[in-house]
Parts: structure tokens; C-alpha cells; sequence
């Protein structure tokens, strides 16, 4: 292998999970840093920092200039965005291309190609691998008829932008003619098209999606699934792997499918194809594609022993697959909670501060992903990640009992955290029997608000 | 760290009939480096070292890597604590290239000694061929320069101390 030096584009635990990917891997790394996080563990543990601009993001890890002139001038042969920030912007991976960088991530015609939600569906169209049922309508009777054919509840939406405006669900046929006027005239007003896009309102669904990693040599392999169905408004809090809810032969289609959407691209690198699998309905449907290292990367890495980020890195720098198909395996089952500073009596306000105790206690077969100290100043300015807390045993009841202790003996003062939230939900009938899908915590909050406990 | 002097000069013996700009040699925690022609600096256009007839080779010796840009990191730190008193400091408003003259051959903008308005030009920080003009911001004299030209600045790195008008 080259020498390399790599350029750690983020901040918080990934950045230093990327630092630590790389000192074992014998590559020396440069950390672009805010003024906020001069003082910052992976600023401590990187070869060298650097500052890039103001606390704000938009001055220091947005700043794509910025970021890329320092990797450039201190030397760096590759660019590692993380996930969030600069990670899925095409116009980054070409400038880092331009300037001899190598991108850590997919080529910048594969993120434009999978940035576009309606591009992204045609592709999965054009494999065989089925979308979520509906289309764009150019008429309310055009959408009578596909409401039809699709079942209600449907949801209607502004097919062009997004930012969910004039989203709306509609629960029969009487309600559509207006629902969707309404939407057009919306859509026409925002996005200068009237086309409204119309499609099922899945009502319990699994969020499923299947971890995929190429190389540029042409080899693509899955590693299996995880499980991201406890989510709070698109926020993912827990994650586990594999899925223990799909049947063997859903298990193996969703792998095949997102093989099928890599291979039509020729995929290069780390990804994860998202599906919504309707529990009800027994059938599954393509969401996106996630072009980059996820959060919730440490659940594969436990149950299958391979290190996602140090992969990631090798065929980036060209290297081949040390790894075929045939030698990943899922052994037991692994759990990740996503401790925040957020206050869940106050409808998850975030809670900056200085953490004046952090001990997260020794419990075997549980990782930390953190990057809190004690006398950190938990800075207002990005989002409220701690730790996750990732935990491993031979099955999922042992894995749920590792992440409880793990939880439960963690000593922190200071800034308000979801603790309390993470152990009831721990505890919880549905989460144990995992039966829960992707809008039941919502529902709960929104049913403990109206209940007029304390917010 | 320990280095075999004799393996050392055998070393440069043999590199100084080879054709070479940089040598790196890393063994434990010792990393020799031996570089032809100037220390390379992010400066305007120098000319090649291959094409100039082969100068004494300088030999840098540093410790490992990470102890190497440790030491770096900390050297651009203790910048800001080097100010010297009743200073006026100007900071790098953006990480970028520091540049002290217009262009290339040209003379510096300001040096030290130098009177300046709050509204003159002292420097120019170029971040992806952007030239961003940095100005004084108070009306002085120039005490000192932090930053080299070509070299590499921090948001924020102290690059003048200015000592201000009395008013």
C-alpha cells in the first residue's frame, strides 16, 4: 500500500473512530477542526489539527474551500468526510478528485445518481427491485385511478422539492379531489410544477436496510442487515443487527436487492440501501441509498468482525476486497443505543453544557463510540450525539440485558441526556418483542404530552 | 531513539550519486529524511531541485510521525503565547496559504517597523485560489510578522502585532 495521510473532515465520535481506523492501519491523519472544537478529543488524538474557521458549521466543516485547501497544503492524499456535513456532497468529491485527493466514499456521478430521490427510484426500477407503490399524477383523475390501484391510505406530495411540503395522507376517495388540488396548487406555487406524487402511506412499517461494500476492482458484497425501526422524527435512537423480525426468505431478498442497486451503479465503496418493510403487508419497498459510513455502522461490525471504516479507507485507496461473500458470517446479535443531550421530559430539547462526571463503566461485550471526556464543554453548535453504546452477545435477549447494565452503571453530570429514555424503552413490551415500527415512539410521545405529564 | 551514525553516513554516501528530490528512511521510532534543494514551502513558484546542479543534501532527522506533528500542532499554538505586550494582534480571519506580498518577486506589503492605517493591506490569505485580503484594523506600527510566506495558517493564528496609535 501507498503512504497515505488522511484528512478527517468531521467532528465528535467519528471523527474519532476515523482517527482510530487509521492509526491501525499506520496512516497518519489531519483534522480540520471549528474553533469549538480546538480542545476536542479527536483533535487531541490526530496528527495534527488544524483550524478551519468559526464555531458555526457553515464557517468551518461546511466550508468546503477551507476544508480542502488544509487537506491539500497539509499534504493529505485522501479526504474522509464522515457521515453528515460535506459526506454526500458530488461537488466535494469531484473538487477532492481535481486536487489529487482521493474521496472517501462513492464517485461523484454515483452520490449525484443516488442524491436524487426520483433518480435513485428509477434505478432501483430499472433492477427489479420494487418502490414504494404510486407515481406522479397530472390530473385528480389521473390520481383516482392510482389511488385505486395502489389502496388507501395513499399520501400525496409535491412530486419536484422536498422539505415535505404540502405532504398530506388521504384515507379515501372523497377526501383525494381536494387533497390533491390543494397539493398542486401548492406544489405549483413552491416548485413551479403542479406534478403531484402519489403513493401508499405505509402505516407499519420495518425500516430495514442492508449494509453493501465495494471496491474498484468490481467486487461487491453485502453484510447483512440492520433494524432502525425506534426512530424519533427521522432520528434514529436504537439499531440492531441482524433484523430479527424478517422471515429467512424476505432476509435473503433485500440482500439480493441491494446487491442488484450496487451493481447497477458499479458501486465503489461503503453503502446502505434503505427498504420499508410493511409488516402487514408482508411486502417490501426501496427507500434510498445511503452513500457513506452510517452511525449506526458498529451493530454490523459487531456481529460480522469486520472493521467498516478500515475497509472503507483500503478500497478507497484502490486496494481490493480483503474479504469475499462467502467468509461473512453473523455470529449473535448486536444492539446500539444513541446516548444524546437531549432532555426527554421536555420534548428532547437539546441540553449543551459541561459534562462535570462521564465514567461509563466496564461491561464485557459493550463498545462506547464516544468522544466525551470529563470537563468537556458540550458545545451548542451541532447535533447531540454522546456515545453510542453498542452491545454484543450471543443472542438478543443477552445483547438488550449488556446494553441495560452498560446504561445503568454509566456515571454522567452535567448536560441532561436520554438515559432514562434509552433504559425505559429498553424495557419496554414492544422493544422486546420487537414489534415496534418506525412511527410507534412518535405516537407514544405524542400520546405522553396530551396525557399532560410534565413538558 | 537511537541512530548508527556510520549506517547513516553509508546513506548519504550512496545518495549523493543518486538522482532524488526527497529520501524518507523509517525504522521504529526513527524517520530520517533527506531533501535536495530548499525545504519545500507552499511559496510561489521555486525553482525545481533536479534542475539546479545538486546541492549538499539536507538532512532533517525527526522522531515518529505522530510525535513529529505533535510537535507541530504545538509550535502554531505557542504562537499566540510569544505576543509580544501592548500589542494590537491581527489573526487569520480563514484557514488558508498565507501570502506577504502581492505576487511573487514583488516586495511585502508591509514590513516591520512600518506604519499602517487601519484600512491598509498586510497580508493575503488564499484558500482555493480565493485571495482574501487581510487589513490592519488599527491605525500603528508594525512590531512583528508570525507568518512566513507561503506558509499554512489556522483560522485565527496570529499573523502581525501592531502597536496601536496612542489616540
Amino acid at each position: 500500500m501507498a503512504k497515505h495521510r488522511v484528512f478527517v473532515a468531521n467532528r465528535g465520535e467519528i471523527a474519532l473512530r476515523i482517527i482510530e481506523a487509521c492509526d491501525r492501519l499506520g496512516v497518519e491523519t489531519v483534522l480540520g477542526v471549528s474553533a469549538a472544537d480546538a480542545q476536542s478529543l479527536p483533535a487531541r488524538r490526530a496528527g495534527r489539527t488544524l483550524a478551519l474557521g468559526g464555531p458555526r458549521a457553515a464557517d468551518s466543516y461546511l466550508n468546503v474551500d477551507a476544508v480542502v485547501h488544509a487537506a491539500v497544503e497539509s499534504g493529505c492524499t485522501a479526504l474522509h468526510p464522515g457521515y453528515g456535513f460535506l459526506s454526500e456532497r458530488a461537488e466535494v468529491a469531484r473538487l477532492c478528485a481535481e486536487n489529487g485527493l482521493a474521496f472517501v466514499g462513492p464517485k461523484p456521478e454515483h452520490l449525484e445518481a443516488l442524491g436524487d430521490k426520483l433518480s435513485a427510484r428509477r434505478l432501483a426500477e430499472s433492477v427489479g427491485v420494487p418502490v414504494s407503490p404510486g407515481g406522479p399524477t397530472r390530473s385528480a383523475d389521473e390520481a383516482r385511478e392510482l389511488a385505486r390501484r395502489i389502496g388507501y391510505p395513499v399520501l400525496v406530495k409535491a412530486a419536484f422539492g422536498g422539505g415535505g411540503r404540502g405532504m398530506k395522507r388521504v384515507d379515501d376517495e372523497a377526501a383525494l379531489a381536494a387533497a390533491w388540488e390543494l397539493a398542486s396548487s401548492e406544489a405549483a406555487a413552491s416548485f413551479g410544477d403542479g406534478t403531484v406524487f402519489v403513493e401508499r402511506f405505509v402505516e407499519a412499517a420495518k425500516h430495514v436496510e442492508v449494509q453493501v461494500l465495494g471496491d474498484a476492482h468490481g467486487r461487491r458484497i453485502h453484510l447483512f442487515e440492520r433494524e432502525c425501526s425506534l426512530q424519533y422524527r427521522y432520528q434514529k435512537i436504537v439499531e440492531e443487527a441482524p433484523c430479527p423480525a424478517l422471515p429467512e426468505r424476505t432476509r435473503g431478498l433485500l440482500h439480493d436487492y441491494a446487491l442488484r442497486i450496487a451493481d447497477a451503479l458499479g458501486y465503489a465503496s461503503l453503502g446502505t440501501v434503505e427498504f420499508l418493510v410493511d409488516v402487514g403487508r408482508h411486502d417490501v419497498c426501496f427507500l434510498e441509498v445511503n452513500p457513506r459510513v452510517q452511525v449506526e455502522h458498529p451493530v454490523t461490525e459487531a456481529v460480522t468482525g469486520i472493521d467498516l471504516v478500515r475497509e472503507q479507507l483500503l478500497v478507497a485507496f484502490g486496494e481490493p476486497l480483503g474479504v469475499c461473500q462467502e467468509q461473512v458470517r453473523v455470529d449473535g446479535h448486536a444492539i446500539e443505543a444513541r446516548l444524546t443531550a437531549q432532555d426527554p421530559a421536555h420534548g428532547m430539547r437539546p441540553a449543551p453544557g459541561r459534562l462535570t462526571r462521564w465514567r461509563p463503566p466496564p461491561v464485557g461485550g459493550v463498545r462506547w463510540d464516544t468522544h466525551m471526556f470529563e470537563g468537556y464543554l458540550f458545545p451548542p453548535y451541532y447535533d447531540a450525539l454522546m456515545a453510542k453504546v453498542v452491545a454484543h452477545g450471543p443472542d438478543r435477549a443477552s445483547a438488550l440485558q449488556r446494553l441495560r447494565v452498560a446504561l445503568t452503571g454509566l456515571e454522567v453530570e452535567g448536560p441532561m441526556t436520554t438515559r432514562s429514555l434509552l433504559l425505559e424503552l429498553l424495557d419496554t413490551p414492544q422493544i422486546v418483542d420487537d414489534t415496534v415500527t418506525t412511527r410507534w415512539l412518535e405516537d407514544r410521545f405524542a400520546r405522553h404530552l396530551r396525557a399532560g405529564s410534565p413538558s | 531513539m537511537d541512530i548508527d551514525f556510520e549506517q547513516l553516513a553509508a546513506m548519504v554516501e550512496l545518495l549523493k550519486s543518486a538522482e532524488f528530490t526527497e529520501f524518507r528512511y523509517q525504522k521504529g521510532d526513527v524517520c530520517i529524511v533527506v531533501r535536495r534543494g530548499e525545504l519545500p514551502a507552499a511559496a510561489a513558484p521555486a525553482p525545481t531541485a533536479a534542475a539546479m546542479p545538486a546541492p549538499a543534501p539536507v538532512v532533517v532527522v525527526e522522531s515518529a510521525p505522530r510525535a513529529a506533528s505533535t510537535a507541530a500542532a504545538a509550535t502554531a499554538a505557542q504562537a499566540a503565547t510569544a505576543l509580544p505586550e501592548g500589542c494590537e494582534t491581527v489573526t487569520a480571519p480563514l484557514l488558508g496559504t498565507f501570502y506577504a506580498r502581492p505576487k511573487p518577486g514583488e516586495p511585502a506589503f508591509v514590513k516591520i517597523g512600518d506604519r499602517v492605517d487601519a484600512d491598509a493591506v498586510l497580508c493575503i490569505v488564499e484558500v482555493m485560489k480565493l485571495m482574501n485580503s487581510v487589513h490592519a484594523g488599527v491605525s500603528g506600527v508594525i512590531a512583528a510578522v508570525h507568518a512566513q510566506d507561503g506558509q499554512l495558517v489556522e483560522f485565527g493564528q496570529p499573523l502581525f502585532s501592531i502597536v496601536p496609535d496612542a489616540r
